[in-house]
């Protein structure tokens, strides 16, 4: 899914956070946003993954406003996946009932563990399993609707150098599947794995490569 | 219905806050409900006890403060479709050691609604016990009644917990203790049919006298709508109490378990799928509350009704339609309660998720 961004701007009061971006981004390739603290990339993730609308600007996907769609929740349930910095998984399901929670199709919960290397910790809670792995019960849950795209803000944040890599390939492996990934990172190493690297500074977009 | 009892689990301590607050404000339901409910039916069975029309006093509060002439009774006798006429005298007065009792000074033919245990009915000078009553005064063969003495007759067994923890003379007794000449007079129709024309001229006969119907006079006799609208109150307050402290609790729940509701907006569960999964928790602590609640209440009232200190006097009982009232009652309780934390926990913004970082 092409999701298309128009001279986004974004304000907390009167603090700019975002100006004049342009973005077009094409389905199924792995794009890593990076800039230091304050430059704007999570601003820039959290408007382009439905969850902040922009002081002004618009995005499109496939062509569609973001305004025009009707129920945002249902629209971001079936084209759009989350992985936060921290896991956020409910800590009273189990790692299957986590990957459950939003899915429209349970069949595919245990092949989609199997592919993380999870399934034989399906039936266990995140506080018994390791920080990488608990990465990827919640990138389990962020694919499991098969979603055209997969938003991540500093999703190895809270990981060692080995599992960050892991979480690297794994996003590079799914997006030669078809899924796009759009990560805010300020690790440069995602560099290496990412289609297209969007480098930010004071809320304007300063380079795409 | 797993999901919530898992969360529910995991929040142990303001899961088993938010149950104790039920369980009160539902036991409390219960009891105020049960309690009124018995006086009121306790009272009601006393009166239709051969009782299908009633005379009092024109427009008297209570019964204990109505004094008609029992001279009126032959002429109520004789009219056609009254099979008989008793005669009541209703009081209350010390009997020591106890502070207040029942007493009651009844026309000769009402003695036959009193089951007799032991011993006869009441002479001039004499006495019958209930049976509750008389264990509570270790089996007397005396009391002490208003300064006099009188010899303990007999001991009956009733149902009726004012009768069984009360004293029974006879009407004669009855007036010189109380100066009045009858407080009531109970008819017993043939045909209940004609209850309206002879309670029309029961009323021709004297100015002074009111005869009902014992349904009619139950439902408006101003006693029982004290008791049942102070009842109502404190039922009122105590759903309110117990709304009140689950809304608290929950509001903090839903604080505590932010990331969780905001995750679920994220990826894309709606508004009504959270509200409804606050709601089911809710729901499962009132249905354990309410059975708690009910068993709570059950104890208590055993416990009341075997206290010596009661007499027998408050003698609830949790009925059917009891039931069915406080299980909607605490349905709602958990629904009204749970609704406003549920909606805020619906709206969490996803972008918390994000701003909080690492938190």
């Amino acid at each position: 899914m092409r999701i298309e961004a128009q001279n986004l701007e974004h304000y907390y009061g009167k603090e700019y956070v975002l100006r004049g971006v342009d973005l077009s981004i094409p389905a199924g390739k792995f794009i890593a946003i990076i800039g230091e603290s304050g430059s704007g990339k999570t601003t820039l993730l959290s408007i382009l993954s439905t969850l902040l609308r922009p002081t002004s600007g618009s995005v499109t996907y496939e062509g569609q406003t973001l305004d025009e769609v009707g129920n945002i929740d249902a629209f971001r349930r079936r084209n759009v996946g989350f992985v936060f910095q921290f896991h956020y998984l409910i800590s009273y399901l189990s790692l299957r009932e986590n990957v459950a929670l939003s899915a429209l199709d349970e069949t595919l919960i245990d092949p989609l563990m199997d592919r993380l290397g999870i399934l034989r910790l399906a039936g266990r809670y995140s506080d018994e399993v390791s920080g990488g792995e608990r990465q990827r019960a919640a990138i389990a849950r962020a694919l499991i609707n098969r979603p055209s795209v997969v938003f991540a803000d500093e999703p190895t944040g809270n990981l060692d150098t080995k599992n960050a890599l892991g979480v690297y390939e794994l996003f590079r492996e799914f997006s030669q599947s078809g899924t796009g990934f759009i990560v805010a990172s300020h690790d440069k190493k995602i560099a290496d794995f990412a289609d297209t690297i969007i480098e930010m500074e004071d809320g304007i977009v300063t380079k795409i490569s | 219905m797993i999901t919530p009892i898992k969360a529910l689990r995991k929040n142990r301590f303001k899961t088993a806050l938010i149950f104790m607050s039920m369980t009160v404000s539902i036991a409390a339901i219960f009891l105020i409900s049960a309690i009124s409910g018995g006086v009121v039916s306790m009272y009601s069975a006393m009166l239709k006890t051969d009782g299908d029309v009633i005379v009092t006093q024109k427009g008297i509060a209570d019964t204990f403060f109505s004094d008609i002439n029992r001279s009126l009774v032959s002429p109520i006798a004789a009219m056609e479709g009254v099979r008989e006429v008793s005669a009541m005298i209703l009081g209350a007065a010390p009997v020591d050691p106890l502070p207040i009792v029942g007493i009651y000074g009844v026309s000769e033919n009402r003695f036959k609604s009193y089951a007799l245990k032991q011993g006869s009915y009441p002479k001039a000078g004499e006495v019958m016990l209930g049976s509750k009553i008389y264990e509570t005064l270790k089996h007397p063969r005396t009391i002490t009644l208003s300064k006099q003495e009188f010899k303990v007759s007999g001991v009956f067994k009733s149902r009726i917990g004012f009768e069984d923890g009360g004293v029974v003379m006879n009407l004669d007794e009855g007036g010189k203790i109380f100066h009045k000449s009858a407080s009531i007079f109970l008819i017993s129709l043939e045909d209940l049919g004609k209850s309206d024309t002879i309670t029309a001229a029961v009323n021709a006969l004297n100015p002074q006298i009111e005869a009902k119907t014992t349904e009619s006079f139950i439902d408006s006799y101003n006693q029982f709508k004290i008791i049942q609208t102070s009842s109502d109150v404190i039922g009122a307050m105590a759903f309110l109490m117990g709304i009140l402290g689950i809304v608290s609790m929950m509001s903090m729940v839903v604080n505590d378990r932010k990331a969780e509701f905001g995750i679920m907006r994220s990826i894309g569960l709606s508004s009504a799928t959270i509200i409804a999964k606050l709601l089911w928790e809710t729901l499962i602590i009132a249905l354990a509350a309410f059975v708690v609640a009910w068993g709570i209440s059950e104890g208590v009232l055993e416990l009341i009704e075997h206290a010596e200190k009661f007499q027998g006097y408050i003698n609830g009982e949790i009925t059917g339609p009891l039931l069915l009232k406080v299980f909607v009652v605490s349905v709602a309780m958990a629904l009204v309660g749970t609704l406003m934390p549920a909606i805020y926990a619906s709206r969490i913004d996803p972008m918390s998720l994000i701003q909080r970082g690492g938190a």
